[in-house]
């Protein structure tokens, strides 16, 4: 797989919901393909220095999340209905919360609603006029 | 069901008057690995010795694969010890010739490939290593033998730090392999990479037992920034999920053990200026547990 994960054990976030954010985000962005095999739980434990019964955890909760299919003797794919629709709605919720989390600094920094609006929109500006420029 | 590979039930040793492990009951599950912590003199080496069966436990229980610990138990069980205990007088190479004719599952080609791993010299006497090297040999033989239960007392201590990182490939590739680890260590870190449970001992007596996944969902600390002084807290330090409240001037903050939403809700309830929700990673989890005086 040419996508590239780390994780950072030593953050308060737990592991398995950092890698499971990281793989929805590859698959989202397109680095992980639909259809495309994972690596088995030891190989990826074994890359991330991470342990098996965490991957396991991962590969459970993305196959109740419908991204991706296991099947025994055959190992784990991302799946071709959905996953990428999933996978967009997980990035989403990532992007909200962070969004919120800013708002909600600026608020408690004392800054007015007019100011975090403005604060807001000159953030915005900045970072899609950029895309659109290339 | 089968029955988990390590137990431990209602251990406890005294010597004397004084009680070094205190009613400890743990499980290590197949392909599981455990990191145990705990402050020097906490019992993590007396509760090995009595796993083992080193020291006799003054009540409770112990099973290794289902079953009391014998001379047989260590066909399939590794012990490597803070100390390793080596013959002076003999070679590595030596050390493994004995290895491969006291274990039937002895896996030569897996300890030439230790050896590299360690840089290890076969050549040389064991008298002239290092206490990490001495450490690395003693290693090199217990993953040799394919063990389906691996008991290490802080196996890497004296261990560089790229040797430290093979010591968690090592234990990662046993369980993935169906093995249960049992292991201490003073790095946190270790335990918070390689591990999946997580077991904090305190004078005796085993104060957290949990999945550390589930732990850091759990144990978050919510600071809330009031308008002049704190208002009354109805009740909150009663909460059972809030283990501590700390207040100074018109800041609160509230360690939480579970349901730290539920608890944030509550706090917003009383009109804060500011809240937000801080992770705590192991390392500020085990000092939580092993500075308070509750218990």
């Amino acid at each position: 797989m040419p996508a590239i994960f780390t994780v950072d054990p030593r953050s308060g976030v737990p592991l398995y919901l950092q890698l499971i954010e990281q793989i929805k985000r590859a698959i989202a962005l397109g680095t992980v393909a639909p259809g495309e095999q994972l690596p088995t739980v030891k190989a990826l434990a074994l890359e991330l220095t991470v342990n098996p019964n965490t991957v396991a955890r991962v590969y459970r909760e993305l196959e109740r999340d419908g991204v991706i299919d296991t099947s025994p003797g055959r190992g784990s794919f991302v799946r071709t209905d959905g996953a990428g629709i999933e996978a967009r709605r997980a990035v989403a919720d990532v992007a909200r919360a962070a969004f919120e989390g800013a708002v909600r600094e600026a608020k408690s920094l004392g800054l007015s609603r007019e100011e975090t609006q403005e604060l807001m929109a000159r953030t915005i500006a900045r970072w899609y006029e950029t895309e659109n420029d290339r | 069901m089968t029955a988990p590979p390590i137990s431990l039930k209602g251990l406890t040793k005294r010597y004397g008057s004084f009680t070094a492990v205190d009613d400890v009951s743990l499980d290590v599950a197949e392909g599981s690995i455990c990191g145990l912590l705990g402050p020097n003199g906490a019992g993590k080496t007396t509760t090995f010795k009595c796993l083992l069966g080193f020291a006799k436990p003054s009540s409770g229980s112990i099973a290794i694969e289902g079953a009391p610990v014998t001379p047989a138990t260590f066909e399939s069980l590794a012990y490597v010890p803070e100390r390793a205990v080596l013959y002076d007088n003999l070679t590595i190479a030596d050390h493994l010739t004995i290895c491969r004719r006291s274990y039937k599952n002895y896996d030569d080609a897996r300890a030439r490939e230790l050896l590299a791993l360690f840089d290890l010299d076969p050549r040389k006497y064991t008298q002239k290593l290092s206490k990490g090297m001495r450490t690395a040999v003693a290693l090199t033989l217990a993953f040799s033998m394919r063990p389906r239960v691996l008991i290490l007392d802080e196996p890497s201590s004296g261990l560089d730090p790229v040797h430290q990182r093979n010591v968690l490939d090592l234990m990662i590739d046993a369980a993935a392999n169906g093995a249960s680890v049992l292991f201490s260590s003073h790095q946190v870190g270790q335990v918070e990479r390689a591990a999946d449970s997580v077991a904090i001992m305190k004078k005796g007596k085993l104060i957290v037992n949990s999945v550390i996944d589930d732990l850091k969902t759990g144990e978050k600390i919510i600071e809330a920034v009031f308008t002049g002084s704190i208002p009354d807290l109805n009740g909150l330090a009663d909460d059972p999920n809030v283990l501590r409240i700390e207040q100074v001037g018109s800041t609160l903050r509230a360690v939480t053990r579970e349901e730290s939403d539920a608890i944030a809700q509550r706090i917003f309830a009383l009109h804060p200026k500011s809240i937000r929700t801080i992770d705590l990673n192991l390392e500020e989890i085990f000092m939580n547990a092993v500075s308070g005086d509750q218990v």
